[in-house]
């Protein structure tokens, strides 16, 4: 029998919810889409679905969305040009989770492997590589977010007894930058590494890049054997999640590796989420590449908007070419705490993501000039 | 006892603003050291309650290192921190992972945490800046 909320408890509750509702106007410095309604799907709240373990493969426990979760990974899968019948992929907690898989499917592939991340790499990367025990070296980065690419050469070089695993950022966290993976590609070739991986977090841009004409190359055509995608960040999800997509033979390589529990085990977690999956399947039905294509177009004019707004009044704002992510020097803690803008030393940023309208940047933009530092 | 080091573009007020953030914390400090090379201030410090100054110095944007760590003071120059590390790997350590702390016009702030530590201090004498750990 259900029980029942003491009076303190739910008024509580309802406290909860009305400061959360206000918040949600006002936030515009994390790279998470508040533009959703996913009302349809509350029904199957009341069931304890559960989408354990490989979405692949039969399960004997019925209460699940695998199918829709397969559907999911195949419009992906498509999306970034992961090649026909040689991949598997699995809808994860979120980048995090894509990251590690990652990172552990490079780490099985070259147990000696050197991996080599960016100054502005995520910093769950580095507690990712703790907990698999890879060693690693950090790579500059330019002022605009992407990795330096002589540093990166010049290290390559310095340690090339051992195999590189590069872990590339499509879309780094504070700027948006995009590590050039074809010039990354060519210098390893350039090189003669006879060995190398690539794995590419586009936690944020898996999602807007494909929808750009003109954008930097990342995906599967570019040669990367892993990706991580983010599906609460443009898709937009009350539930962290999101995608992770890797070439099939190191899959089935450690797969092997755990034959002896008796199941091919190939995600990190055993039970998964199986609302996230739903949600997924849900937003890319109800809208489509057409549907996604101009969600992203609007983000970019906003974008541009916001740097010539923030310009106007003097603050040097500026983006990078195909970015939604506006850089700006550190406004007063007034403005950081009210808009809830990350700070990264001597910068913050807007996040332009779909909720972030022209309506709400002219109100940051007002409380700026209104609050100087 | 563990120590903190935090690493920042050198300015005046710094010992002070770290002091004061702390103390607004109901943090003591119980040691602080602090030196400057090439443009860097690096404050290396003891408190009493570790994780918690931790936290707060990093809520607070300060780049503190926490992990038994050295401070090491490298060129900027493409594969520095490779060839840091190419050292160690040549005598026989581990290196466990090497971080940019700080970025100057010329020279840099890298955090090496390897082992076995004492022997990778003897070899990076010359450009240690400060360290941290028991």
């Amino acid at each position: 029998m259900p029980g029942v909320l003491s009076p303190e408890d739910a008024v509580r509750l309802d406290a909860f919810h009305e400061m959360i509702h206000e918040q949600t106007q006002v936030f515009a410095g994390y790279p998470v889409t508040a533009n959703f309604d996913y009302h349809d799907l509350f029904r199957f709240l009341d069931y304890p679905l559960n989408n354990i373990g490989d979405p692949f493969d039969p399960c004997t426990y019925h209460l699940h969305t695998r199918e829709f979760e397969r559907e999911v990974l195949d419009w992906f899968a498509e999306l970034q040009a992961a090649p026909e019948g040689d991949w598997w992929g699995y809808v994860t907690n979120g980048g995090t989770e894509g990251n590690l898989y990652g990172l552990y499917l490079a780490r099985e592939l070259y147990p000696n492997g050197m991996v080599y991340f960016s100054q502005d790499t995520h910093y769950s990367v580095s507690k990712n590589l703790r907990l698999l025990r890879m060693p690693h070296i950090m790579i500059k980065s330019q002022p605009t977010g992407e990795m330096d690419l002589e540093d990166l050469e010049e290290s390559i070089r310095i340690h090339r007894d051992v195999p590189p695993i590069i872990f590339a950022n499509i879309g780094t966290t504070m700027r948006e930058g995009v590590d050039d993976i074809p010039a990354i590609q060519e210098m390893l070739k350039n090189l003669a590494i006879p060995q190398s991986y690539i794995h590419a977090d586009a936690a944020l841009c898996g999602m807007t890049l494909p929808f750009i004409d003109g954008a930097p190359e990342f995906n599967f055509s570019t040669g990367i054997q892993s990706m991580s995608i983010s599906g609460h960040k443009l898709i937009g999800s009350p539930l962290p999640c999101g995608v992770v997509l890797a070439l099939k033979p190191h899959v089935d390589r450690i797969a092997r590796s755990i034959e002896y529990v008796g199941t091919l085990d190939t995600t990190i977690t055993g039970s998964r989420n199986a609302i996230t999956p739903l949600m997924l399947w849900y937003a890319i039905r109800q809208r489509g590449k057409e549907g996604f294509r101009a969600i992203v177009a609007e983000c970019l004019a906003c974008a541009e908007y916001a740097v010539e707004q923030l310009n106007a009044i003097g603050v040097k704002a500026w983006r990078n070419p195909h970015a939604i992510t506006v850089v700006l020097p550190k406004p007063s803690s007034f403005v950081l705490d009210k808009w809830q803008l990350a700070v990264q030393e001597e910068i913050a940023h807007i996040m332009v993501m779909p909720h972030v309208d022209r309506d709400r940047i002219d109100r940051i933009v007002a409380d700026i000039a209104a609050n100087p530092v | 006892m563990k120590l903190i080091s935090i690493v920042t573009q050198s300015r005046a007020g710094v010992t002070a603003e770290i002091a004061a953030l702390l103390g607004e914390n109901d943090i003591n400090i119980e040691s602080l050291d602090a030196e400057e090379a090439n443009g860097t201030d690096v404050v290396t410090l003891s408190v009493d309650h570790y994780n918690r100054a931790l936290q707060v110095l990093r809520d607070a944007g300060w780049n503190a290192v926490s992990e038994d760590a050295m401070l090491i003071r490298v060129r900027d120059e493409p594969g520095a921190l490779a060839r840091v590390a190419k050292q160690f790997l040549d005598a026989g350590i581990t290196v466990h992972s090497i971080r940019i702390v700080q970025r100057g016009s010329d020279w840099g702030v890298i955090a090496v945490s390897a082992d076995p530590i004492e022997k990778a201090r003897e070899l990076v004498t010359d450009n240690l800046l400060a360290e941290s750990g028991e």
